[in-house]
């Protein structure tokens, strides 16, 4: 049964993310989250292969955002290919401008930077550009 | 001074149950994808972040259209019929035909079995 469960997200997840695109009184059955629970983890699965075997025939061992990117297009989705190549491309940027706060401020507490690896750095607007803070889903993003 | 619980709550990516600001538990996109392919063995560490995105699109476009078909059978629940719907009915999510149709199939025979 954990098993089971592992080789999906959390429905609870999946739920929220569900919801926020729907008006305030629609309702979602549990099945409807299931269904999608799965069809993610497929998406999930169907496309890393696709990125697997490019790698593969590459002679590379490590997978990466490009190749998700690629396969993502090759696989007929496109839409979804273009946006993640531009939020792959801001969030390279954003580990970039860290990688040089890092240096300028390396006399500085380290842990206070390393809280910030997925930019919890609530005045940084390179961080509200890049969406990480836009998505109100979370509770444990800092904003102050 | 260290602030306990932040850096392992990030590098845990969500088996603690916090995801950070991302919507989606990183560490179990992880899993997922080793799951899909024996081949896959290194991913870096940017590859869960992207598909935690492309996973929120996902469900998004999904949700969206099924919603139009609840819509238009003048309901306010979105029920699994309409994710088949949904999938079925857009040719980029024909990957996906299969699964849904399974699982009607397998309530069905459910139903069939307890009657």
């Amino acid at each position: 049964m954990v098993e089971e469960q592992d080789k999906l997200l959390p429905i609870a997840n999946v739920g929220r993310i569900m919801k926020h695109i729907l008006p305030r009184n629609a309702k979602i059955s549990k099945e409807a989250k299931e269904t999608m629970q799965e069809c993610v983890s497929e998406f999930v699965s169907f496309v890393t292969s696709e990125a697997s075997d490019k790698c593969r025939k590459e002679n590379r061992k490590t997978l990466n955002g490009d190749d998700i990117c690629w396969a993502l297009s090759t696989l007929g989705l496109d839409n979804f290919s273009e946006v993640m190549s531009r939020y792959l491309h801001k969030f390279r940027e954003f580990e970039r401008q860290k990688v040089e706060q890092n240096k300028a401020s390396s006399n500085e507490e380290k842990d206070e930077v390393t809280s910030n690896v997925f930019g919890l750095k609530p005045n940084s607007s390179a961080l509200l550009e890049f969406g990480i803070l836009e998505k109100g889903g979370s509770s444990s993003a800092k904003r102050k | 001074m260290k602030r306990p619980g932040t850096y392992s709550g990030i590098l845990s990516g969500g088996i603690s149950g916090r995801t950070g600001p991302h919507l989606l538990p990183l560490a179990r996109i992880k899993k997922i994808m080793k799951k899909s392919n024996d081949d896959v063995k290194m991913i870096t560490g940017e590859a869960p972040i992207v598909f935690s995105k492309a996973c929120e699109l996902f469900i998004e476009e999904i949700t969206k259209r099924a919603w139009n078909i609840t819509l238009q059978g003048k309901r306010r629940t979105l029920c699994k019929e309409d994710v088949a719907s949904a999938v079925i009915t857009t040719d980029i999510f024909d990957f996906l035909v299969n699964l849904v149709s399974d699982s009607a199939k397998s309530e069905e025979s459910q139903l069939t079995t307890k009657a």
